[in-house]
């Protein structure tokens, strides 16, 4: 059992820095994503937590130890790798056993020849059998207990290595993009046998992605990671609902959220000549937005699209029309006049609505986007913060922005 | 075990941290030269001590049968070298040697490979017979060729004898000593080029004949504009290596001529030897030897630029 | 096949496949000639040596030899050997081989691991030692290789041959075990120093299985080199019976008590073993050579 401390991790390779000051608290038991871009030093983060990469600078705690100078199995952690890095000359059950039958070398065991030996005999040991056979059934890989891992698919492979992960009962889990190399249907299914593995298991896990979707169902606390800096530590729900910042907001969601420019006139904000209603909390109206505006973000479901021209919204031109079949993704150009930065924000000229069944509206057809009331977020525009006050239900552990 | 707790706020009042008890983190400094330790301390000893004493051999006077018990006599040696025909005439022997079976020996095992890289009836067969020299322990070679090039009785002689040229002695004339020994060597070593300009002949994408083919190209233009850009990497590093093999390649020629007749055959390498173990002069012998290394680390230096600028035009 | 492409016409003929890469090189009877060349240059001396071995006495001097072996002396080709103390001296071969081997490739793989996966200080030194080393010839090497040794007491004896071998096989095996190393991936290594493996038991236990052909291909370029090594040999062992063969054989060179068929019988049969070994790795032993030579 440990509760994980990360105090001020800092990483560089050479001249580049990977990781910046990070910082976190995870109770016992959490499932915590890190999520990010590819070279968002996620990965490293994850692998610093293993003892596998030493961090340039900062504290890895398990509970009051720090372990910064242990080895991976003092750590007492496992890791699941995204390439599975399974045993290519053992059997499935052999892979499974390995960790255990290494528990029971003493000293002189690991001469070698001898290890070779040794591995064996306590690898076939009836107490390691016993458990083998208990963790390949719960991971239904019984029937290739005797294959090698050349000869299983990668989804097989995945399980082999979750169970070589689970048999040591280990005090936290950390696996790196371990559905990355899988494809879209096995993945899906894989998603659903960790969720089941940290119920049962109760352990901290740790998992790397860059699928928003595999954090967004799995996680329970989430961390999003760009360039080695931390943009926001909370729930899913918080994540999808008030993202930090407009990184955040542009990474989670598909589409992502909308973001457009806004002036504001009388403290509410303005967005093309449609005034929405000002958000809850200090900073809009306040002297320091007067000059440039807000950032308007508004997720696509929160958009609807109607080509009756005396509702009150946003004017534009269909451009895009993707039917998804139980949705419908249309893609509007805001008329130029209204100068939303949308390309600026986006780098996407394009407003994104969701709009659930099938739509009969045409490219080219002249439209208006009306916002559903109470549903925008508002960032800076200088620093892409978002305005409203960090969450009523965000992690008290997590570091607050701009850290 | 308690299920997933919500995220909460971390305990107010926390234990002091302590360091986690390990050893893991010294065995990490020290680990790498345990194991590379080994074999750089054996090398240090059975190499680099053994290059040192031969250059401190090298201003010694040192006779054979006292090999520790050498008197200094400075650059004696050296001086003698250098103002005997003898040591020129070793080095020239070394140079044409070297030049000739590298040169025979890219050439034909190049165009072997040319030769062999093709599906048809036998190849397989052809490949391992015209491989198989590079197995024949290299004393076995020299008794084979030795009898061969023999005077009265070898079959060389009994060939040219039925094409009207009169016996040679292949091994004892000057005139013909050295392309013995060459064509020996030559023998013996061209099949590794072969085998590895023909490897690096199959990682030629057939796409590329293809494209060149439909470009209407011979085969001439073919040849020059799709395999041998391809090969020539291979060709070069093979030529290298062929080259070193080839300055330090004793046992053909003590074998078969000892560094005859008249001294035509007489390399560097089997000069040292002579020197050593037949006139028993170990200073003399080493300081032939110390003027050798500073050949092949000519060589050795050669390789190195060649290998960055490759390098350098890969990247 | 002609060389030149004949005008496009509008219906061809099927055309015909694509044939392997450098097929066009050569025009058909000038490359079955040249093929037929090449198989006599490098066959005719190996079956010369067979011709040889299988002679009768009487045609070896004065009269010509026959151009086919006498297969009826096979039936006393123990006669032909025993003149000869091959025996003896193989045995001493696969002692000298053998030894080198084993001891070469524990170096190896212990050094070629170190530089395959570890970054330390001086580890560009060990790099090139190895590298260079390799350069060394073994005739200017082999006088204070025969001083060292003779102060040391190592001469006459297979021991201090084996330790003079290694010096000189272990740099190749070394490059040889890295680069097989170096193709393993990474994580296979952590996922056993997550599941408890200290480094030892990480290449004996891991490692080494994966690696196993490129340890085959250095242990057989190896024992190549044990089984020809002759100078080294000459040199220190002065003691016919510790004689390797190569060194035996090398006796006969030049001297005629021993008649010629008796010789080349043993030197096809010290040839023999080579010629096996060789056949069955083949493919490794050059693809491994040249990896070590190469890579510096």
């Amino acid at each position: 059992m440990a509760k994980l401390s990360l105090r001020n991790i800092s990483k560089r390779f050479g001249d580049t820095k990977v990781i910046h000051d990070f910082s976190a608290e995870v109770d016992n038991g959490e499932f915590l994503v890190l999520l990010g871009a590819s070279g968002s030093g996620k990965s490293t983060l994850l692998r610093i937590i293993a003892g596998l990469t030493d961090a340039t600078a900062g504290d890895v705690i398990f509970d009051n130890l720090r372990v910064n100078r242990q080895s991976p199995r003092e750590r007492d952690v496992a890791f699941v790798f995204q390439s599975y890095a399974l045993y290519p000359h053992l059997t499935v059950r052999e892979n499974i056993a390995f960790p255990l039958a290494l528990d029971k070398f003493k000293g002189w065991h690991h001469i070698p020849g001898i290890s070779t030996i040794a591995r064996r005999v306590f690898g076939s040991s009836k107490d390691i059998a016993k458990q083998v056979s208990g963790v390949s059934a719960m991971l239904e890989l019984d029937q290739y207990a005797d294959r090698k891992p050349g000869g299983l698919s990668g989804g097989q492979r995945q399980r082999v290595a979750l169970a070589r992960a689970l048999i040591r009962n280990p005090s936290m889990f950390l696996l790196d993009e371990p559905l990355s190399n899988l494809d879209a249907k096995l993945r899906a299914e894989l998603r659903g046998e960790i969720v089941r593995l940290h119920r049962l298991t109760g352990k901290t896990f740790v998992y790397v992605t860059h699928d928003q979707v595999e954090a967004m169902t799995m996680a329970t606390q989430i961390v999003i990671l760009h360039n080695g800096v931390v943009q926001q530590h909370a729930t899913p729900q918080e994540i999808y609902t008030r993202p930090a910042n407009t990184y955040v907001a542009r990474f989670i969601g598909s589409p992502p959220m909308n973001l457009m420019a806004a002036a504001v006139v009388d403290g509410q904000p303005v967005v093309g000549g449609l005034t929405l209603a000002a958000p809850d909390g200090p900073g809009v109206g306040q002297p320091r937005l007067g000059d440039g505006g807000v950032t308007v973000g508004v997720r696509p479901e929160h958009l609807s699209v109607t080509v009756d021209g005396g509702r009150q919204g946003l004017p534009g031109t269909v451009r895009r029309i993707e039917d998804l079949g139980a949705d419908t993704l249309i893609g509007v150009q805001p008329d130029p006049a209204l100068d939303l930065k949308t390309w600026e924000l986006n780098r996407d000229e394009l407003i994104w609505i969701r709009q659930a069944g099938q739509s009969r509206l045409m490219a080219g057809d002249a439209c208006t986007v009306v916002p559903e009331p109470g549903k925008a977020s508002y960032f800076d525009s200088t620093t892409g913060e978002n305005l409203a006050p960090a969450g009523r239900n965000s992690d008290a552990g997590a570091v607050p922005l701009g850290a | 075990m308690s299920l997933r707790t919500s995220i909460s706020p971390p305990a107010v009042a926390q234990p002091p941290i302590q360091d986690a008890p390990s050893r893991h983190h010294m065995w990490q400094k020290i680990s790498p030269y345990i194991y590379v330790g080994p074999a750089v301390i054996y090398l240090i000893i059975f190499m680099i001590i053994p290059v040192v004493q031969g250059i401190q051999l090298s201003f010694t006077k040192t006779p054979l049968v006292r090999p520790d018990g050498g008197t200094g006599v400075g650059l004696e040696n050296y001086a003698k070298l250098l103002g005997s025909p003898q040591f020129y005439n070793s080095l020239g022997a070394t140079v044409l040697y070297t030049a000739a079976t590298v040169l025979f020996a890219v050439v034909i095992g190049t165009g072997s490979a040319l030769l062999l890289n093709r599906a048809f009836k036998g190849r397989t067969v052809m490949r391992a017979i015209i491989t198989f020299p590079w197995a024949v322990p290299t004393v076995a070679t020299a008794l084979i060729f030795g009898w061969i090039f023999n005077r009265s009785d070898g079959v060389l002689n009994e060939v040219v004898g039925v094409m009207g040229i009169g016996q040679q002695g292949w091994l004892v004339d000057p005139k013909f000593g050295m392309a013995a020994v060459v064509l020996t060597s030559v023998w013996k070593v061209m099949p590794l080029v072969m085998l590895v300009v023909l490897a690096s002949l199959q990682s030629i994408p057939t796409e590329l004949y293809e494209a060149t083919r439909m470009d209407g190209a011979g085969a001439l233009e073919t040849f020059r504009a799709v395999t041998w850009p391809h090969i020539a990497p291979t060709v070069r590093v093979v030529t290298l290596l062929m080259t070193i093999w080839s300055i330090r390649r004793f046992e053909i020629i003590y074998l078969l001529t000892g560094g005859g007749p008249v001294d035509s055959t007489n390399t560097l390498v089997v000069n040292v030897y002579r020197q050593a173990f037949s006139n028993q002069e170990l200073g003399r012998a080493a300081a032939i030897g110390a003027l050798g290394l500073v050949l092949s680390l000519l060589v050795t230096v050669v390789y190195f630029i060649m290998e960055r600028r490759t390098a350098a035009k890969e990247a | 096949m002609s060389t030149k492409e004949a005008p496009p016409v509008l219906h061809a003929p099927a055309r015909r496949r694509l044939k392997a890469p450098g097929q066009r090189n050569f025009s058909k009877p000038v490359r079955l000639l040249l093929l037929a060349a090449l198989v006599l240059f490098s066959g005719f001396p190996l079956y010369w040596m067979l011709n040889t071995a299988l002679s009768v006495d009487s045609e070896l001097y004065g009269q010509a030899q026959g151009w086919w072996p006498h297969w009826e002396r096979l039936a006393d080709f123990g006669e032909l050997i025993g003149t000869v103390p091959i025996f003896k001296w193989l045995t001493n071969s696969v002692v000298i081989a053998g030894g080198t081997t084993l001891l070469s490739l524990v170096f190896a793989v212990l050094a070629g691991y170190a530089l395959s996966r570890f970054k330390f200080y001086g580890k560009g030194a060990a790099g090139f030692l190895l590298f260079a080393t390799q350069m060394l010839p073994e005739a200017l090497l082999v006088v204070p290789i025969y001083a060292l040794f003779a102060s040391l007491g190592l001469l006459n004896g297979m021991g201090g041959l084996i330790l003079a071998n290694v010096a000189f096989t272990m740099p190749v095996s070394v490059w040889i075990i890295k680069g097989a190393i170096d193709a393993i991936p990474y994580e296979i290594e952590e996922a056993a120093s997550v599941d408890g493996c200290p480094r030892v038991t990480i290449l004996s236990l891991v490692l080494t299985p994966l690696i196993l052909p490129s340890v085959a291909a250095a242990a057989v370029i190896n024992f190549f080199d044990g089984w020809n090594e002759f100078l080294l040999a000459k040199t220190f062992i002065a003691e016919r019976d510790l004689w390797p063969a190569s060194v035996g054989l090398a006796s006969f060179v030049g001297q005629y008590l021993t008649s010629l068929n008796s010789v080349m019988a043993a030197a096809l049969l010290f040839t023999l073993p080579a010629l096996i070994f060789f056949l069955l790795v083949q493919r490794r032993i050059v693809s491994g050579l040249t990896a070590g030579s190469v890579k510096g």
